[in-house]
């Protein structure tokens, strides 16, 4: 099956919107899940989900400088992972364009791309002893193709161009990883999400859905849980030959 | 949770499963637990293929089908559809290689048209018309190659007598986005389309040249071919509900081919 039984899986930001319905889809078919969020976050959703296979882990992965000790200390315990999917982000909401400091935009990439970089590099690491394994890194369909102006109305902000500046740098991290690390028989991809409006979000901006509903083939933004089925295929065995691609799951977004 | 790569309870239809790749899907395909039906240019030279498919407890029709003529379409979509009543899934996996060398005459491209353009089209039509019209709509997932998105490197044919056609470069191409016009063109009515592009397939029968392997394998990120059996897993994520929100896109399948 497509599914990466008997693994052990690290997923960052597990506890988010789009975390939540694939840590509990691993729970139930992983040796062993590390599900890494902010304080609290992981460890509730463990407890309310009544995950059985997963250990919560507080870590702010966005910080290159502790991330080393804090994965080392972590192997340590739980031994080399399979696998990693790295859903955090880090963004900039709320400014406009004109209005992004320099500063700022310099703190996106240094709380997104470096400490991925460091991260995929201890994780590597441990697989090259370990014998193999699959990083999953999370892209956009703004990594691949700009907001549309058009669709934000006047009071709105588009997503911001730091944002997509990282995750356009995420695709080309996996492609240059998964060259790198592929004669380990370690695979990187990339998955870039389409619209996936958390229910605030939604709830806040029902016209906004709709224009997203509208800019894809299928016509409806994504749900959370269909997240999962991309990234358990993945980081399974069934995509052993899949490596330095990315993958698109956003209703056709890209596609037109 | 159940399984959201399982296949239990879908109707999937298989155009051409003779060939390495697929004989692996017909295996694969059936035990992720669809009602496969393989339709093929000559079902008597499918014996062997559906014992081997029976001694791994998989159950497969098999009807006739000629893709590029559009009554034994229509007969082939019409016996599926008396025998198991709806289609939830397609593979076309019908490919035709009539052309060899650089510049052959062009009645062999024309005569590659039939199969690989008219077939695929005639064969979308037919499938996509029972698709739309069922609530859960459907799944396309049209196999092309690497060799849709690039130009073949001349230097890893050199020492051997393999030599890359140009109908393939450009029936493989066409496959990707005629894909996302399908996917768009019946996105609202719940059919997805997508396609897989593999990579260089080791044949374990008649092995590619070692001049051949040496360098190819270089050229990808793994320094291998694909098994034939490692395409199995991108095309049931795509057919089952797993990628209920993926529609247009083309997933490489190609050791990092494509990637660098």
């Amino acid at each position: 099956m497509n599914s990466p039984s008997g693994k052990t899986i690290w997923i960052t930001g597990g506890a988010g919107y789009l975390g939540t319905p694939t840590t509990i889809a691993l729970d139930q078919c992983c040796a062993k899940v590390l599900c890494i969020d902010l304080p609290g976050k992981a460890a509730a959703l463990v407890k309310s989900a009544n995950l059985q296979h997963t250990v919560p882990v507080e870590l702010d992965v966005n910080d290159p400088a502790t991330l080393p000790a804090a994965v080392a200390a972590l192997i340590a315990e739980h031994g080399a992972p399979d696998g990693l999917a790295h859903l955090t982000v880090a963004t900039s909401m709320g400014h406009t364009l004109e209005d992004l400091p320099a500063e700022t935009f310099q703190a996106t990439l240094d709380r997104s791309l470096v400490p991925t970089f460091v991260l995929c590099r201890e994780l590597a690491k441990s697989m090259q002893a370990s014998g193999g394994g699959s990083l999953v890194l999370f892209s956009s369909m703004y990594g691949l193709v700009p907001p549309d102006k058009h669709a934000y109305r006047e009071e709105m902000k588009p997503n911001p161009i730091d944002y997509g500046v990282s995750k356009a740098g995420m695709i080309q991290l996996a492609r240059y990883l998964a060259m790198h690390y592929g004669p380990d028989d370690i695979r990187v991809n990339c998955i870039a999400p389409g619209p996936f409006p958390n229910p605030v979000a939604q709830a806040a901006n029902p016209d906004f859905v709709n224009t997203l509903n509208q800019k894809t083939m299928l016509r409806r933004i994504g749900r959370n849980n269909e997240m999962l089925g991309p990234v358990l295929f993945l980081l399974s065995d069934q995509a052993s030959y899949v490596t330095g691609q990315t993958l698109s799951v956003d209703g056709g977004w890209t596609a037109w | 949770m159940t399984n959201p790569f399982s296949l239990e309870g879908k109707v999937i239809v298989q155009c051409g499963g003779t060939g390495l790749l697929g004989r692996e899907l017909v295996k694969a395909i059936g035990q992720a637990g669809a009602t496969l039906v393989v339709g093929t240019r000559d079902p008597s030279k499918f014996g062997p293929d559906l014992e081997r498919a029976r001694e791994a407890r998989v159950e497969v029709q098999v009807e006739k089908l000629i893709v590029s003529d559009e009554d034994s379409v229509n007969a082939f979509r019409d016996a599926v559809l008396a025998k198991n009543g709806r289609v939830d899934g397609l593979v076309y996996n019908t490919v035709s290689r009539p052309m060899k060398g650089e510049r052959p005459h062009a009645d062999e491209w024309r005569d590659s048209m039939e199969t690989n353009a008219t077939g695929l089209y005639l064969t979308m039509n037919a499938f996509v018309e029972v698709m739309e019209k069922q609530p859960t709509g459907g799944s396309i997932v049209n196999i092309s190659s690497m060799m849709g998105m690039v130009g073949p490197n001349m230097a890893n044919y050199e020492g051997t007598d393999m030599k890359p056609a140009p109908d393939y470069f450009f029936h493989k191409s066409g496959m990707i986005n005629v894909s996302r016009y399908y996917a768009s063109v019946y996105g609202t009515k719940g059919v997805r389309c997508n396609v897989v592009s593999p990579g260089g397939i080791f044949n374990p029968e008649a092995p590619q040249p070692d001049a051949f392997l040496e360098k190819y394998n270089k050229r990808t990120m793994m320094g291998r071919m694909a098994n034939a059996d490692e395409m199995n897993g991108a095309v049931i994520f795509l057919l089952s509900d797993a990628a209920a929100y993926v529609t247009g896109i083309n997933l490489p399948v190609d050791g990092g081919f494509t990637g660098k």
